[in-house]
């Protein structure tokens, strides 16, 4: 087979500029893009998929970037590029944002003609080189390395070379699952990755640095099913607890706690407020403070709704834990004992404990992360289970809070008793949200890899359809 | 590879506005030496630029003496047009239909700013400016190069400055330094927050341990610089004849001034000017004040403010009336025969001007009354300024054109002369360079005498001169200072970086700026003592919630609060007071107050005089001050403070440890890595 030779034998150097090669590691996620140079220790442009739209007379006006999406432009909407699933939805929109995250802080067009720009002072200008000038493709010289999730599938999975060979203009690509990568930022070649992200959390099986795609499991219960409990939280306490973002707020003044705000709101004139969906999106930066302050994992041991060997249930003994206080925006204050710490996580654990109205039914038994691991494991070898079990690599902005790598472990004791289980996370929060693009600036850099880029050339004469047969 | 020299060391700072360099480390680390806008104008021969407008002027006579002599084509080069100016080349007169050639260094039409918003607009521009500047100082082949990068500059941008530096100038040690790791170095701090303010953007950089965070780095945020201000200025007094010009000279002048968040603008109260007084208005505090300025600027105000009092001739020939009229021609009067009625007449009119006089002595002292407060308490103040001349009436009267006002603007461009070549010795080129200057104020005052290019007018501003941020300016700032500190993933960092702000950049040069930015940043965030934590948290359950009586209430006994007045005072006392001041005066409740006393005291000692149980952030704001080891800064001022820092890094970089820590690119690593290399040793 002409191909399974292509990989094995090295391409020439000039296909993708040899050793001396700036490979960029792209990873899209839910909630932020991971862009950076292949070798670097932490992604240089870490750009929100959030992406605002101003409607205007002559169509819509996209804006990316921090920088622009939370400033309350008149009738601003925030949008997202994926989906709920945690793959790409508006494929046309994402190109443009990832462009933007590569060339905001990564590369950029070439500076203009080799004969003006002053790096060959040459004598004779009789060379005039006109059509030059045109605008250069951005990652004229820069492989790319793309992340996927687990479970993307078909046609999907050739959009990205699409992209990255017709608009960017790459010399070469490569596809990589962010499960894999984030085995290899661990250094494992066979693990359990466990990603809790922001719109699901996905248990996938690496061996010997292969995804096991049967293996693969996930639920929507990651960070933004917490953020939905926590507004649950909020909305049904007594009196309901207002949420208002930084952005409504003119001026506060301190009160005491529990006591209304006594804030000056902004106001907007008729036709100019941000949409809903921009409000949305700032109470979640609220939200975002308000977990990593004050959001716990129940310890243990056993579940929040247990009873504890001492007689009495642990909701009991919650309640004696140390609260945390938390101010909104408005001023608004409150005491959060430690049953309300406790509450918003639970859910990942226990379904019975999850708040839910009309519009959040409760979750099921089997999307918790326990129940998601068994199944996982239930399809894959017998043989390697233990193996796994030993290798559980915990990742994911949502598993940074505090006691949580402690309750899986418990969890998982519970499950498989007499089983070495091993969890093996960061502690470092930079390694912790940021695993699998760390894994793919691992691989690219590798001087090994360099022989498995899918090149421009092979893109030209098999199409995209070259992704199912080399990215497996 | 010999060692490096202090007096080798070359830093470059390129700006969007202003560019500084400096050849040499003195002993005491000074302000930047050579200051030169960063601009280019394009020559005639396209990619070659200049470094001062050249214009061309058909002459039937060349009269003026300045006029270069007869450079056709393109070989006005660089270097060369720099020497010529200025040294009174005397060209032949009898020349008809000439084309001249000569040099206008106070104007700015058709120039190229390289960098626009802090990014590489134009290269070929760029790169000649970095050429202009490096043959300016023309330092020893042995020179190794630090060039501070501004954030907004790519990686890809890093490599080809460092191809550019290796391979045009052949310097055998190149750094790259971080604005803002800079900053932090002339602050002496390892952890900070810096928010640099430029020309048409602002920069907000998280520092943990010398270690810059990328992810959440507000890099470029546009309209938040010194331009922004600008505009708005134009914006609010545009309608009052005010140019883009003017609302720049306004806000580098010490009457703007920007008030913090809140405070009100001064209201004029003078009963006796009705119109004034509508047209002020009552501004409100907090949101309705933009519209009520707006509407403000429709209303026709009276013809006290805003009237432009003429320039310096129409002054002179006003006071030359006034001379006058003491003096008649008494023998026709005496010849008309109308001598009473004349006299009569005369009297009148003294009386007249008497009662003219008076209204104006209390005009005065209303006027002086007001003087008497704060420039922000005003209501208007007097505002000189300076206009540009066109220089072709100048020209056509012989006169020279340069600027008259002669400032710095004069002395920036002359100082870029270029030293004659051959002069290696310090001492010796310091002591040229005085003489140069010498001679150049010499000239300077000369061309004053002669005319001037600039005209000094003065006009008087209202309220809007304190509005030069209500463009919403400073609350983007500080959202994007919440929004960087917030994205540091070490949770527990994040209260130092709020301790240690650091404000630098031109933009915030503005009166008031600074604080104003940090009153913003405290009133929108700054989280108060949480009144929860005091009862509830870490008390036993069994504990019965204490009734406030007032009675018992300890004041708080030697702190000054930056808090709001609305806190509980208890409150404050048992979060934030060092110990044992609590004792309460009286005693009613002994027990239990003894109890939630030791209770206090202990959570105090275990918690360091913060907040009790806070994780959220910021429970303190706080602007680092610089360390005033270096006299020559003390009174500059911090804005350039980067460049400070620049040489504090080029010294242990180059001098101290010589590449021992890869601090810099040697031309060896670079032979063998080439641009790429630059990632893996700069700053």
């Amino acid at each position: 087979m002409a191909t399974g030779q292509a990989s094995t034998k090295p391409p020439d150097a000039n296909e993708y500029g040899g050793d001396e090669i700036s490979a960029l590691v792209l990873d899209p996620g839910y909630s932020t893009v991971r862009a950076g140079f292949a070798g670097e220790d932490v992604p240089k442009s870490v750009v929100p998929s959030y992406y605002g739209v101003i409607p205007t007379d002559s169509g819509n006006k996209i804006l990316f970037g921090d920088n622009s999406i939370h400033t309350p432009l008149p009738r601003i909407s925030i949008r997202n590029v994926m989906s709920k699933e945690g793959t790409v939805e508006d494929w046309d929109t994402a190109a443009n944002l990832w462009e933007y995250a590569i060339t905001s802080r990564l590369t950029n067009a070439k500076p203009g003609p080799l004969a003006y720009n002053g790096l060959n002072d040459t004598e004779n200008d009789d060379v005039k080189m006109e059509g030059v000038e045109e605008q250069e493709k951005p990652l004229r010289d820069n492989p790319i390395l793309m992340t996927e999730t687990g479970w993307n599938a078909g046609k999907d999975r050739e959009r990205g070379i699409e992209i990255a060979m017709e608009s960017w203009g790459s010399p070469a690509y490569w596809l990589a699952r962010n499960g894999v990568l984030t085995s290899f930022a661990a250094g494992k070649s066979s693990a359990l990755v466990v990603d809790l992200g922001a719109s699901s959390i996905s248990i996938t099986p690496v061996h010997d640095g292969l995804i096991l795609k049967k293996g693969v499991a996930r639920s929507p219960l990651a960070g933004n099913f917490i953020s939905q409990q926590i507004r649950l939280m909020f909305s049904q306490s007594q009196p309901p607890i207002p949420l208002t973002p930084h952005y409504l707020v003119a001026s506060k003044t301190p009160v005491d706690a529990g006591t209304p705000s006594q804030a000056t709101l902004r106001t907007f004139a008729p036709n100019t407020e941000p949409d809903h969906s921009f409000r949305l999106f700032q109470e979640e930066r609220v939200l975002t403070e308000f977990k990593e302050s004050v959001v716990a994992v129940w310890p243990g041991p056993g579940r929040l709704s247990g009873h504890a060997q001492s007689g009495g249930t642990n909701m009991d003994i919650a309640r004696q834990h140390p609260g945390k206080p938390f101010e909104m925006p408005d001023g608004w204050n409150q005491m959060f004992g430690a049953q309300d710490r406790y509450r918003p996580i639970e859910a990942l654990f226990d379904p019975k404990m999850a708040l839910s109205d009309a519009d959040n039914p409760q979750p099921s038994a089997s999307q918790t992360v326990g129940a998601l691991i068994q199944s996982s494991l239930s399809q894959v070898d017998v043989d390697i289970r233990p193996a796994l079990l030993a290798a559980v690599v915990v990742t994911g902005g949502s598993s940074l809070y505090q006691g949580f790598t402690d309750r899986l472990n418990q969890e998982l004791n519970l499950i498989y008793p007499g089983v070495r289980v091993r969890i093996n996370a960061s502690g470092n929060a930079v390694e912790r949200k940021f695993g699998s693009w760390i894994g793919g600036s691992i691989l690219a850099s590798l001087g090994t890899f360099h022989q498995m880029w899918i090149s421009k050339k092979e893109y030209d004469e098999q199409g995209p359809g070259i992704i199912e047969k080399r990215c497996k | 590879m010999p060692p490096f020299k202090d007096e080798h060391v070359l830093i470059i700072s390129p700006g969007s506005q202003t560019t500084l360099a400096q050849l040499g480390l003195p002993e005491s680390f000074t302000p930047a030496r050579l200051r030169i806008p960063t601009r280019m104008f394009p020559a005639e021969k396209r990619g070659e630029w200049e470094p001062i407008k050249v214009r061309e002027r058909r002459t039937t006579k060349a009269t003026s003496r300045d006029a270069l002599h007869g450079h056709s084509g393109g070989d006005v080069v660089m270097g060369e047009a720099n020497g010529i100016n200025g040294d009174g080349q005397n060209v032949d007169g009898d020349q008809e239909d000439e084309i001249l050639y000569e040099e206008d260094p106070t104007n700015e039409e058709g120039a190229v700013y390289p960098l626009r918003d802090g990014r590489v607009a134009d290269w070929s521009c760029f790169f000649a400016l970095l050429t202009h500047i490096y043959n300016t100082l023309s330092p020893p082949f042995h020179t190794p190069i630090l060039v501070i990068s501004q954030p907004t500059w790519t990686s890809q941008d890093h490599e080809t400055l460092t191809q550019f530096f290796f391979e045009k100038f052949k310097t055998p040690a190149f750094c790259l330094m971080d604005s803002a790791l800079a900053a932090c170095y002339a602050f002496a701090t390892s952890t900070a927050t810096v928010v640099d303010v430029g020309f048409g953007k602002c920069d907000v950089s998280t520092i943990t341990d010398f270690a810059i965070n990328d992810p959440g780095r507000a890099v470029g945020l546009l309209n938040c610089g010194g331009e922004a201000m600008t505009q708005r200025l134009l914006e609010l007094l545009g309608g009052k004849g005010f140019t883009r010009d003017m609302c720049e000279q306004l806000k580098k002048n010490p009457i703007c001034e920007v008030l913090p968040q809140g405070a009100e603008l001064p209201v004029e109260v003078e009963a006796g000017n009705p119109a004034a007084a509508a047209s002020t208005g009552v501004i409100g505090s907090g949101d309705g004040q933009r519209g009520s300025i707006t509407a403000q600027g429709a209303v026709p105000r009276g013809p006290g403010p805003n009237t432009q009092a003429g320039d310096a001739d129409e002054e002179r020939e006003f006071k030359d009336g006034e001379d006058d009229e003491g003096v008649l021609d008494v023998a026709t009067i005496v010849a008309s025969g109308k001598t009473s009625e004349f006299l009569a007449r005369k009297e009148r009119e003294k009386a007249e001007r008497a009662a003219a006089r008076k209204k104006d002595a209390a005009d005065a002292a209303a006027a002086s009354k007001e003087r008497a407060l704060p420039n922000s308490k005003r209501t208007k103040a007097v505002f000189h300024f300076h206009e540009r001349r066109p220089l072709e009436d100048l020209n056509s009267n012989g006169k020279r054109a340069t600027d008259g006002e002669s400032g710095q603007d004069g002395a920036e461009t002359k100082r870029q002369k270029t030293p004659e070549p051959g002069v290696q010795n310090e001492a010796q080129a310091a002591e040229i360079a005085a003489a140069v200057r010498k001679e150049e104020r010499k000239e300077e005052r000369r061309r004053n005498k002669e005319g001037t290019a600039f005209i000094r007018k003065t006009v008087e501003v209202g309220p809007e001169r304190l509005q030069a941020a209500s463009g919403g300016i400073l609350d983007r700032i500080a959202d994007a200072v919440h929004r960087s500190v917030l994205a540091v993933p070490e949770v527990n960092k994040r209260s130092d970086l709020w301790d240690s702000l650091i404000i630098v950049g031109n933009g915030s040069k503005v009166k008031g700026f600074k604080e104003a930015l940090l009153a913003t940043l405290t009133a929108r965030y700054l989280i108060s003592p949480s009144s929860a934590t005091i009862f509830s948290s870490e008390l036993p359950s069994n504990f019965t919630t204490p009734v406030a009586t007032g009675a018992n209430t300890p004041q708080p006994q030697h702190h000054a609060s930056h808090h709001g007045p609305g806190v509980n005072p208890l409150l404050l006392a048992a979060t934030t007071a060092s110990n044992a001041n609590l004792a309460p005066p009286g005693q009613s409740q002994p027990q239990l107050h003894q109890q939630l006393q030791q209770q206090q005291y202990y959570q105090q000692q275990q918690q360091h005089h913060q907040h009790s149980s806070h994780a959220q952030t910021p429970t303190s704001i706080k602007v680092l001050k610089m360390p005033d080891y270096f006299p020559e800064w003390k009174d500059i001022g911090t804005e350039e403070a980067g460049f400070l820092g620049a040489q504090v890094a080029a010294k242990v970089v180059f001098v101290v440890d010589q590449g021992l820590s890869k601090g810099f690119m040697s031309r060896t690593e670079y032979n063998e890595m080439g641009p790429q290399g630059i990632h893996e040793s700069c700053l």
